[in-house]
């Protein structure tokens, strides 16, 4: 029980750290520049198939790009928008869901009424609205996927304030003297991060497969990046003739998420209280 | 309860039993003969079909097509011909600023009415009606008032003469007056025309079905029922056709081409289009203003090049400014090579030695691999020194009051459909103030434009508008690419006529 668990953790975090490696160093291991046009190599298979040149070891895609270095480059936005995302949607999810939870009242009201209108719609959705008002580009992405993601953070930490705050610490620290935001960020905000390491590790794998749609749409980044989403869109369409335009890509997405959910999963395994009881 | 008596025999059962397994094993062989599912019925996928059911709210060939189903022009260009050839109109005169034409006689509507000029002169003004919806207004921008001294003479009386106006009156399709007083506010639910068919229903987004007039003037059609479907989907169309949901869907991908071909059922035809496609700049914006910096742009995209690689050869570059089989196209006119260092030196003259940032804006779907060309381009372009961002938008906004026709982007790609005529394209992007789509403003052009709409005998305006080609050419107005061939795939046994114009029409069609 205890060693799966771990292993768990192992598996997903050496899959992050490859993924992270990859995209820290991408100009180092990608082989060519990912925007190079060949046009006379265009659609190119993989190496190991019959008609593959050695040149390109996962093919080329329909404007003679090389699949590996786009692939290697693409990890780069979906790292950098699912961090940055995680980031950005927590610290705000979090600072209002404690406010609302440790002050109550109006502030609660405000931010439960709030979060209850984003809860409506789907997320992918709001997403959506948000990047056709702004239009393309990775602040704006960013910007889209934090403002639909940041409501599971608020609600879960303002539910965990809400017995937090009823502890007998807390009005210990109340009692010496502590003011409201020093006992809040002091005291009550750390005992809520296990659960919110989980949410971030679990939202992190919903916003990179929604970066993936939104530029699989052509809503995401502007084209001249590679991202696997838009590397997906632009591939189906030869689906016939060259599937390795899409399997990489979405093999890519799969094992990024995968190994992201295995970490989130392997941390909620440890964190939870009931489990950790059984111990 | 009661048991439920069934009246079907042992003999009844094997009977039928014998049907199904032998219409089971039938049905491949069917297929694999390659048989539309029906003589009597052509299912049509296509990637374009009427938006709304009001016949004059849009301006896009596709859908003219959808209509002509149940209402019909006066005239109409036949493309063999290279001519009009009269529709409903029997004949037509011009003479000063008069054009006269003489309707067809016996002519009825579907509800049983004959067809007059006061039906003429009613559709003339709904379709002027721009504030009632219709996106037809500008081509009677130069009409000041419609005649109908009697039933079968209708009088269109012009500003000045105007000899290029039955390339306007193209299209502009006539619906029934009396229909229309019957049904008022309701007329456009209700389409009543001449046409071969008759109109049954229409599904937003979704079905336009036709059915046949059997006492249809030009004789009885030989497919009773036609269905248009919108499907925009590339692969929702193939898979349609090989299936054998679809008998004819329009836009196969140039990559599909070969796989599609050895199909059993299915039959690719190629036509070379008479869209043609080009990149336009807007000289209200810098650089774009200097001259040289857009011939430098002419020198360094390679049009041959995208044609080979991306639609696999199958299209036509543009030698000039229009494609070859264009009316006033110049045999002898030639596109700017493709010479990335001569680009080069041209936009250090022009005062970028360190090369200059431009955006190119386009609309990603709108048109075949529009994406690709962009991204190629783009490439091709840094070779000269322009660093290119690409900028796709909705078409709603691309086209729009802060899109291409309000002069908002100062670089795009762009297809002008149903291009016959040089003067079209002429006088909608390079005369002074006819819109605002490139701002460009010559006044000795303008003249020859001006010249040539007035000159009604062919041979002299082909050459006026050769002359004003070559002054295009030389002021580098844009970048004329190429026309593509527009891909259909038929079912192997439907006949049709092959048209350049990008309309589908059910009575020129046939099932063997």
């Amino acid at each position: 029980m205890r060693s799966l668990r771990y292993l768990k953790i192992w598996v997903g975090g050496a899959i992050l750290l490859i993924l992270f490696v990859c995209g820290v160093a991408a100009p180092l291991l990608a082989p060519r520049d990912p925007q190079a046009q060949t046009l006379e190599d265009r659609l190119r298979p993989p190496r190991w198939s019959e008609s593959g040149s050695p040149a390109y070891l996962l093919g080329t895609d329909n404007l003679g790009r090389d699949m590996l270095s786009r692939i290697i480059y693409g990890s780069r936005i979906s790292l950098m928008v699912g961090a940055a995302t995680v980031i950005f949607a927590g610290l705000l999810g979090c600072t209002l869901g404690a406010a609302a939870g440790y002050f109550g009242r109006t502030i609660d009201e405000i931010v439960s009424k709030i979060s209850e209108i984003f809860l409506a719609f789907p997320f992918l959705l709001i997403a959506i609205a948000i990047m056709a008002f702004l239009g393309q580009g990775v602040g704006n992405l960013i910007m889209a996927l934090m403002l639909s993601r940041w409501v599971q953070y608020c609600r879960v930490v303002r539910g965990e304030v809400l017995s937090i705050r009823e502890r007998d610490f807390v009005t210990a620290a109340k009692a010496l003297g502590g003011k409201d935001w020093y006992v809040l960020f002091r005291h009550v905000v750390p005992n809520t991060l296990a659960s919110v390491t989980v949410i971030a590790t679990f939202g992190m794998a919903i916003v990179i497969i929604t970066e993936a749609s939104l530029s699989f749409l052509g809503l995401g980044v502007p084209v001249h990046i590679p991202t696997w989403g838009s590397m997906l869109s632009e591939g189906r369409s030869y689906i016939n003739r060259a599937p390795w335009l899409t399997i990489f890509p979405g093999l890519a997405i799969f094992i990024t998420v995968f190994g992201i959910n295995l970490l989130g999963d392997g941390l909620r395994d440890i964190f939870d209280p009931k489990l950790r009881r059984q111990r | 309860m009661a048991k439920k008596k069934t009246n079907l025999s042992r003999r009844g059962f094997l009977k039928r039993s014998a049907v199904l397994g032998i219409g089971a094993a039938m049905g491949p062989l069917i297929l694999r003969n390659g048989f539309a599912a029906s003589r009597d019925r052509v299912t049509i996928y296509h990637s374009s079909v009427a938006d709304s059911i009001h016949p004059y709210n849009h301006s896009s060939s596709p859908i003219y097509g959808n209509w002509q189903h149940v209402i019909e022009p006066l005239i109409e260009l036949d493309y063999a011909k290279k001519d009009y050839v009269g529709v409903l109109a029997e004949s037509w005169q011009f003479q000063g600023n008069k054009w006269t034409f003489k309707l067809r006689k016996g002519v009825k509507f579907h509800n049983g009415t004959p067809l007059t000029s006061k039906d003429v002169a009613f559709s003339v003004e709904k379709m002027r009606d721009a504030k009632g919806g219709s996106l037809q207004a500008p081509n009677f921008k130069d009409v000041v008032e419609v005649q109908t001294p009697d039933d079968l003479t209708v009088v269109f009386v012009t500003k000045q003469p105007l000899a290029i106006f039955l390339d306007r009156l193209e299209n502009r399709f006539i619906l029934s007056k009396i229909a229309g007083d019957k049904f008022g506010d309701k007329l456009y639910d209700n389409p009543i025309g001449t046409g071969p068919y008759k109109f049954v229903s229409y599904q937003r987004g979704g079905n336009m079905v036709f059915t046949r007039n059997d006492e249809y003037w030009g004789g009885k059609a030989a497919i009773k029922e036609v269905i248009f479907r919108k499907v925009t989907e590339d692969a929702a169309r193939m898979a349609a056709l090989e299936s054998g949901q679809a008998d004819f869907i329009n836009n196969v991908p140039v990559h599909e081409v070969a796989r599609l071909e050895k199909h059993p059922r299915v039959r690719i035809d190629r036509v070379e289009g008479l869209r043609m496609f080009f990149l336009a700049f807007n000289m209200a914006h810098k650089p774009w203003d200097n001259k040289l910096v857009r011939q430098a742009a002419n020198y360094s995209v390679d049009a041959p090049a995208i044609v080979k690689n991306i639609f696999d050869g199958i299209g036509y570059p543009c030698n000039g400014p229009v494609g070859s089989n264009v009316i006033g196209a110049d045999p002898k006119a030639k596109r700017y090579p493709y010479d990335p260092k001569r680009a080069k030196d041209l936009l250090a003259k022009a005062g970028f030695p360190n090369g200059c940032d431009i955006q190119l804006y386009y609309s990603a779907g709108r048109y075949p691999k529009d994406r690709e060309v962009c991204q190629v381009v783009a490439a091709q372009m840094v070779k000269s020194g322009f660093r290119v961002e690409l900028i796709s938008q909705e078409w709603a906004l691309f086209w729009g009051k802060q899109g291409v026709n309000g002069g908002g982007l100062p670089f795009y790609y762009i297809g002008r459909g149903s291009l016959t005529d040089a003067d079209t394209l002429y006088d909608q992007y390079f005369r002074t103030g006819t819109t605002k789509r490139t701002n460009y403003s010559n006044p000795e052009l303008d003249k020859i434009i001006e010249e040539q709409q007035r000159t009604p005998d062919q041979k002299k305006r082909v050459p006026l508008l050769q002359k004003a080609g070559k002054m295009i050419m030389d002021e580098a107005t844009f970048i004329p690419l190429y026309n593509l061939a527009d891909i259909y795939g038929a079912a192997k046994n439907l006949v049709w006529k092959k048209r350049p114009d990008e309309k589908i029409l059910g009575w020129e069609m046939k099932i063997k």
